[in-house]
């Protein structure tokens, strides 16, 4: 089964079953790799339906200030494109005291880091380390076509962004290039700022949702609090939430002594996530 | 795959690497500035203010003096003459006034030496529009007369302290700014940087630099230079001098890019045709700085508007068809070019330019019995802290 059937089986599964989830987001690297993967070892096993592992860049355009610094951070603990590789596949393969997962990730990058390898080249290597599906910030349709073209060779799932202001006619072009989820940004602006999913937002994803037909549907951008959850999961199968969660982890472990980093993380990964959970229906 | 944006590419490079909220603005100025560009009163009232507001013609100077001491007919397009002391103006007076028409009663604008930021402060005071720009702290501490001159211009300057806090930095929160409002906000792109349409865009209101000075010179001398130079930041004021010289094929181009401390390996400067490879970054592909991780350098130039990582698509283009040449002048250059041009010709020019003209000195040799026509794109007011640091320290080593 391909990575993208994979992907696909396991959200369609939540939308059927009328279940919804959270989808957290992890700057790959930030506070070293094995903060990483504590964290993304403790998502599998609250079973969230899916996580996005971001790859560090200098300039984040698409993020605010919180995910700016933990791609600082991630950069400054030498984090390269290898050492992602390498997170991703000790996620996968398990090591010492621990088992492998089959938790999907989404490999969230911007696009320099995939062009400068080429991008058959960065996606297959992405693939091969396990992950499931890739998102690319600053890559909309009309300059994807090579990125697709990789994904869809490499059997992951390209996945891509729709916005309140993108038109009716390039969302639907989004939703039908989409395998797994199509990205819907809850509100114009950059990551981490507060959202409140009103009333035209809740149009808007209603829209999304109806064009996206069987095709899960993620919102992310400013979700921070159970209510958030609440509120985007009111048409989403999927609430996505990223600078609220990393600057938590991120705050657990600078203040935990060097051998309790990793408790730390993992303790930090729980209570954010048990904190949001009661914004998920039924 | 859509294929709209297609015609927005120079040969392989430029684009539309944009955040998808991004694309409805992007799209939507594209096509009024397509609109605009072919409106005769749009036209005529940009012509008006160009004329009257700011200046033009700017004068066209034959450097005598130095002609002599080089052996070769040294002209410069004096753009340091006009209204506000840089070709900055030229380019914030067509955007502000295509913001005004779009509605918009906001501009952001980014700035590293201070000149685009001030040229967009000017537009706005005279248009009546509101103007944010975004600054990196360290270009606002070595050009805080220009942040003064905004502040007296009423915008407000918001200074950027994370990243490198230079220009790249600036544009990623000019950027930022105009996603999070790009209903009521204008975001005014100061170079020929960024996506697709914004390359061509300030290209387009840049070229009356090199149809003046084609003309002026055609008028003066009978004949056409034999090498245009200009610096090569993001490179504005080199494709303005540029584009109209394009078909003239005898007519050799040079853009003049940052060397800063030196281009060898592990040195530290801002020549991305000497050490950069193309990538992504601001929304285009074009030659980068970056590291074999694909993650953006560090830069250094003595000059805050050379000193960024990427370089405007067209040249990338001009580059590879080798229709114009890029060299680079070091900081030390730059400056022996600065002092150069004020003792023989009596001009304080941008250290910018100034590597237009360190270039010049430094290739006499070639340039003998040549016509040379330099692209004087500022004037140096700004620069005089930064020149007189630099003469302290070298009287000091």
């Amino acid at each position: 089964m391909s990575a993208v059937d994979k992907l696909e089986l396991r959200l369609r599964a939540l939308r059927s079953t009328g279940r919804k989830g959270i989808a957290p987001y992890v700057t790959a690297g930030d506070g070293g790799s094995a903060v990483t993967l504590a964290v993304l070892r403790e998502l599998a096993d609250l079973d969230v339906p899916c996580v996005e592992l971001g790859l560090p860049f200098s300039d984040p355009i698409a993020d605010g200030p919180l995910l700016q610094a933990a791609n600082d951070r991630a950069l400054a603990t030498g984090t390269t494109f290898e050492e992602v590789l390498e997170i991703l596949s000790r996620f996968r393969r398990g090591g010492p005291g621990e088992m492998g997962r089959d938790l999907p990730v989404i490999v969230m990058s911007y696009a320099n880091p995939l062009v400068r390898r080429g991008w058959a080249n960065a996606v297959n290597a992405l693939a091969r380390a396990g992950a499931d599906g890739l998102l690319v910030a600053d890559l909309p349709i009309e300059e994807a076509g090579a990125m697709h073209a990789a994904a869809r060779a490499a059997g992951i799932a390209p996945i891509f962004f729709v916005a309140p202001t993108t038109s009716e006619q390039r969302t639907t072009t989004a939703i039908q290039l989409s395998r797994g989820f199509v990205y819907a940004i809850g509100r114009l602006g950059v990551t981490g700022a507060r959202t409140e999913l009103d009333e035209p937002a809740q149009a808007f994803l209603s829209r999304v949702r109806r064009v996206a037909g069987g095709l899960p549907v993620a919102v992310g951008f400013g979700i921070t609090s159970a209510e958030d959850v609440s509120a985007a999961l009111r048409h989403a199968d999927l609430a996505i939430v990223g600078s609220a969660f990393v600057e938590h982890v991120h705050q657990a472990v600078s203040q935990a002594v060097a051998p309790r980093k990793l408790d730390a993380a993992r303790l930090a990964t729980r209570e954010f996530l048990q904190v949001l959970a009661s914004g998920v229906p039924g | 795959m859509p294929t709209t944006l297609d015609t927005t590419r120079f040969g392989t490079y430029g684009g539309t690497f944009a955040p998808e909220t991004l694309m409805a603005p992007l799209f939507e100025l594209d096509r009024e500035w397509k609109r605009w560009t072919n409106d005769a009163a749009f036209q005529a009232e940009l012509a008006d203010l160009l004329a009257n507001f700011a200046g033009r013609p700017t004068a066209l100077t034959h450097a005598k003096r130095l002609s002599k001491e080089l052996g070769c007919e040294l002209w410069l397009k004096r753009e340091d003459l006009l209204h506000t002391g840089a070709h900055k103006l030229n380019n914030t007076l067509g955007q502000c006034l295509l913001a005004q028409r779009m509605g918009k009663r906001r501009v952001v604008a980014e700035t590293g030496a201070g000149q685009h930021g001030v040229a967009s402060a000017t537009a706005c005071a005279l248009l009546g529009l509101e103007c944010v720009v975004y600054m990196g702290s360290v270009d606002a501490a070595r050009q805080r007369m220009n942040v003064l001159r905004m502040e007296l211009l009423g915008a407000t300057v918001r200074v950027v302290e994370h990243g490198q806090k230079t220009l790249k930095d600036a544009i990623n929160e000019a950027m930022r700014a105009w996603v999070a409002d790009p209903t009521e906000t204008h975001y005014a792109l100061g170079s020929v940087l960024g996506p697709h349409p914004f390359p061509s865009i300030v290209a387009g209101f840049q070229e009356v630099i090199g149809r003046e000075a084609r003309k002026e010179f055609h008028a003066r001398t009978g004949k056409l230079p034999d090498v245009v130079v200009a610096c090569v930041g993001g490179g504005s004021n080199a494709i303005g001098i540029f584009r109209p010289f394009l078909p003239d094929a005898a007519v050799e181009l040079v853009g003049v890019e940052a060397g800063g401390l030196g281009v060898g390996k592990g040195q530290q400067h801002a020549a991305r045709f000497a050490g950069g490879e193309p990538g992504v970054l601001h929304g285009c592909y074009t030659y980068l700085l970056q590291d074999d991780d694909g993650q953006i350098r560090p830069t250094h130039s003595i000059s805050a508007g050379l000193d960024y990582p990427a370089v405007g698509p067209e040249h990338a283009m001009l580059h590879d068809e080798q229709r114009a040449r890029y060299a680079w002048a070091t900081d030390d250059e730059a400056l022996r070019g600065f002092e150069v041009l004020a003792e023989r010709e009596g001009i304080l020019c941008a250290l910018e330019s100034a590597h237009a003209v360190g270039w010049v000195l430094r290739e006499r040799a070639e340039l003998a019995g040549k016509r040379v026509l330099v692209n004087l794109s500022g004037r140096g007011d700004k620069d005089l802290d930064t020149i007189a640091a630099a003469r302290r320290a070298k009287d000091g080593a």
